[in-house]
């Protein structure tokens, strides 16, 4: 999708009706770019799937942990398993992330879910690891149930850490590491995190808050300041579409 | 039936709380506790070379724990000198002082690689405190007292297999509780009466009464050897074959201490003294019984033997009745003790079969034991360090004859003792060593110019000398000796100020860090020293105060507990360097046992990896306590740096 049919989307798009969407577009209707990132909150954000495919699956656990003034507020986090729609038998996700069909039986279904993380996320921008994939999901649901979608501004660890491979090369003139592979534990053993046990939502949502913390930390030593300084040197910066 | 999801879920974060449960002091603290302290977690990211706290500036706001990597402390001066102070590592903290003392931060931390911390608001860190006396306890009270229990604890939780509490018994139980009614017989009486008696009762020893008062004590034993077997009357008298006056010892005291004092005085019966009185008899079988393998049957063995060739094999056996006692919860004080009697028993058994095969010397002489062996802080086969002192003779034929038997003596005495096991002495501190057997005038003669001699590196060599005592023979010589020394050595200031510079030698590492040990130069090794930078602080420390006060004990612990006594250092002082001390012996002791029982040649070194957290950290508060020991000396005696 390009650029253009972005901004076109966004102007087509009737405004909201549900409070918690009301308040989301209110909070990013005009954004300081010039501000340092430190001032910003983020939610580290995280879902499991049913499945892979962006048309017919859909989301059964959220979690997300908050970031203010560049710390992890361990103790501040959302999670939720969804009822889905379709597939609630086990598929192959199953298996990954070990979340059981009886489980998902009592789960809240989205509709339930999407105003309870809107709200929990705030005025804080929205942080994932191929953060594009989540996005999906939630903004479909949020056109299928409340005909908008979300104007939080997300930023991917995934980019971020290219930007941060391609740094360190350009200042060590190193030999490019072309199968630098970029999943979420290869990456935060590559940097030498405290790695946490992965596809659990919540658990993927930490370790994804400690990659975040660890990049932009690492990338601000690099002189990467506000919030333009980190759109400019990766344009890594995506509306939710 | 849907459950609605909060919008902002309060729940302790499961990481934090894994990680807290593996953390001094955390992991001590009710999960109640734990639970909402870790709700109020805070994780912040430090790269390598961020200085956290800037001293005398930074407003402390929070504790931190590191949760990965690692920082330094250091102090900068107003020139800028810098000292460095420490380094931590996964699992310890910083701020706490700061956040307890109210003031900015007192050290500079900065991060030595990259850091995950965990912050805990100074709100959370008070209300901590005043709910929690554990935590309180840990991070208010002194280091010495605050890990050193616990870390024994875990001593004998890691290394005794399977032993239940009560196999604690032999330095838990108080000889009160095992005693037997002491069975009397007036010393007028026959031995025969005393043999009916005895059998009667099934007892071996009566005690021996006379005007209502025990005056001494008649064992199976004394029957078997001063009745039966030199033919003498049944008729005669107890009093005249009896053991008097009767060894007795306090009621109160431990299993262990009667075994040991049975074992020094080689008997087997004691009268056990409670309030004055005499409450009861105590037996080694008594105690044998209730331990199934005992360092008596060893020290039995080695007092059986009959030839020098039997005592060969006695020393190798002391490993496994180590165990034994480790097990049971023995400290290594009482090891060494132990190791020390068992080998004055092996010493004294050679040299008594010795001097049965050379004849009586022409003068009386005393075998002298230096270094550990002389301050009594033995370990496992340790090497020779000894000498001979002999009583002098005007007469130069007597002269001549005591060198000439003494020189054939000591030479052949070597030799058995290396064949038990003492290796021979590197240096040569060896009583076959020309230099090192003389007679008391001699001696003295040598010890006097030690004493003042302005050259150092004499008196270096000298120091272990001055540790000796006498392990075999004619106590007197060596005890005119000490005599000597403790009048003359008070009041020689140089020698003192030499000795007083010497303690502080060895300096103690600065600190931990992972598995490293960390020097004052923040240069990293990976293996500490256990008796150089450990031990040897605090024996020259004992050492240098001890001559300076004229006391002429020898072992480590003693000279401290007597220096206490006569209030030369504080009480408080005094308790926590024998903390420390026999903190350290310990770790030494354990990691000696490990390397005999894997076939490995004993050793001083250990690798920190080999430590537990507790044991590190205890050992930090021990290289404190030897800091502040070096002052002290630094102050004493008016040392510069």
């Amino acid at each position: 999708m390009t650029i253009l049919s972005h901004l076109l989307n966004i102007f087509r798009e009737k405004p909201p009706s549900h409070p918690s969407f009301v308040r989301n577009h209110a909070f990013f209707k005009d954004i300081d770019q010039d501000r340092p990132l430190n001032e910003f909150d983020f939610v580290v954000l995280d879902t499991e799937l049913t499945g892979l495919s962006q048309r017919q699956d859909e989301i059964v656990s959220i979690g997300a942990v908050r970031i203010s003034n560049m710390h992890i507020m361990a103790g501040h986090t959302f999670y939720s398993l969804v009822k889905p729609k379709t597939k609630i038998d086990a598929t192959g996700a199953t298996l990954i992330h070990q979340i059981t069909p009886q489980e998902l039986l009592t789960a809240p279904e989205i509709a339930t879910v999407l105003p309870a993380l809107v709200d929990y996320c705030g005025s804080a921008f929205m942080v994932g690891h191929y953060i594009g994939l989540d996005s999906h999901f939630l903004n479909k649901a949020a056109k299928k149930h409340f005909k908008t979608t979300l104007r939080t501004p997300c930023l991917d660890t995934m980019r971020l850490a290219q930007i941060y491979a391609e740094k360190i090369w350009g200042r060590h003139n190193d030999q490019y590491n072309l199968q630098v592979s970029y999943n979420l534990t290869d990456l935060c053993k590559e940097y030498k995190l405290p790695l946490f046990p992965a596809h659990n939502a919540l658990q993927d949502a930490m370790q994804t808050a400690y990659l975040f913390v660890f990049l932009v930390k690492s990338l601000q030593q690099q002189g990467l300041i506000t919030l333009k300084d980190f759109f400019r040197a990766g344009q890594s910066w995506n509306r939710i579409i | 039936m849907a459950s609605t999801p909060l919008p902002e879920q309060h729940i302790a974060p499961e990481m934090v709380l894994d990680f807290l449960q593996n953390t001094l002091p955390f992991k001590e603290l009710s999960a109640t506790a734990l639970a909402r302290l870790a709700k109020k977690c805070i994780i912040d990211f430090f790269p390598k070379d961020t200085l956290i706290f800037h001293q005398d500036d930074t407003e402390v706001t929070h504790l931190y724990v590191i949760q990965k990597g690692g920082v330094k402390s250091y102090l900068k001066n107003a020139e800028g000198d810098i000292s460095l102070k420490d380094f931590r590592g996964e699992g310890e903290y910083f701020g706490a002082l700061p956040l307890i003392q109210n003031t900015k931060a007192n050290l500079n931390i900065e991060t030595v690689e990259d850091t995950f911390c965990f912050l805990f608001s100074k709100e959370a860190f008070t209300e901590l405190l005043e709910s929690e006396p554990k935590a309180s306890n840990f991070f208010l009270r002194s280091m010495s007292d605050k890990l050193v229990n616990s870390a024994y604890a875990e001593l004998r939780h890691n290394r005794a297999t399977g032993r239940a509490e009560s196999a604690l018994y032999l330095f838990t139980t108080q000889i009160g509780d095992i005693q037997t009614t002491p069975r009397t017989i007036s010393s007028l009486e026959s031995v025969q009466k005393a043999a009916a008696d005895m059998a009667r009762l099934h007892i071996g020893s009566l005690l021996v009464e006379e005007n209502d008062k025990v005056i001494g004590i008649v064992t199976d034993k004394d029957l078997r050897t001063k009745v039966v077997a030199k033919g003498l009357d049944y008729a005669t008298p107890v009093k005249s074959i009896m053991a008097s006056p009767v060894q007795t010892i306090a009621a109160n005291a431990v299993c262990f201490d009667a075994l040991l004092f049975m074992m020094s005085k080689r008997i087997h019966h004691l009268a056990v003294e409670n309030q004055g009185e005499i409450s009861g008899i105590v037996t080694t079988h008594d105690i044998m019984v209730l331990q199934g393998t005992s360092p008596i049957y060893l020290f039995r063995e080695i007092v059986a033997q009959r030839t020098i060739e039997g005592l060969y094999p006695m020393a190798a056996k002391i490993p496994s009745v180590v165990r034994t006692l480790v097990e049971d919860g023995a400290k290594a004080n009482n090891i060494t003790r132990m190791i020390t009697i068992i080998n004055d028993h092996i010493l004294d058994r050679l040299l008594t079969l010795m001097v049965e095969k050379h004849g009586t010397p022409p003068v009386p002489f005393s075998w002298l034991l230096m270094g550990s062996e002389g301050r009594r802080e033995q370990t496992f086969l340790t090497d020779q360090d000894n000498a001979l002192i002999y009583a002098q003779s005007d007469d130069p034929a007597l002269q001549k004859e005591a060198e000439t038997y003494f020189k054939a003596f000591t030479e052949e005495a070597i030799e058995h003792l290396v064949k038990c096991g003492f290796t021979r002495c590197p240096g040569n501190i060896m009583a076959s060593n020309p230099e090192l057997r003389k007679d008391s005038k001699n001696w003295q003669d040598t010890f006097s110019r030690w004493i003042s001699t302005p050259d150092v590196r004499e008196i270096l060599q000298a120091t272990i000398f001055f540790d000796f005592r006498a392990g075999f023979g004619d106590r007197d010589i060596a005890d005119k000796l000490r005599s000597y020394l403790a009048t003359n050595i008070p009041n020689n200031d140089l020698f003192l100020y030499h000795l007083a510079n010497d303690c502080l030698a060895s300096r103690p590492p600065l600190s931990f860090f992972r598995n490293f040990i960390v020097e004052k130069d923040g240069e990293h090794r990976n293996s500490l020293n256990l008796k150089q930078n450990g031990l040897t602080p605090f024996v020259d420390f004992a050492r240098v105060m001890s001559l300076k006060h004229g006391i002429k004990e020898s072992n480590t612990l003693g000279r401290l507990q007597l220096l206490a006594e006569k209030q030369i250092i504080a009480p408080e002082f005094h308790a926590e360097m024998v903390e420390a001390y026999e903190f350290i012996m310990q770790i030494r002791l354990e990691h000696q046992l490990e390397q005999i029982e894997n076939d490995i040649e004993p050793d001083n070194f250990v690798n920190p990896a080999q430590l537990t957290d507790l044991e590190k950290q205890t050992l930090k508060g021990a290289f404190d306590v030897t800091r502040r020991l070096q002052n002290y000396i630094k102050q004493e005696f008016r040392l510069g740096e």
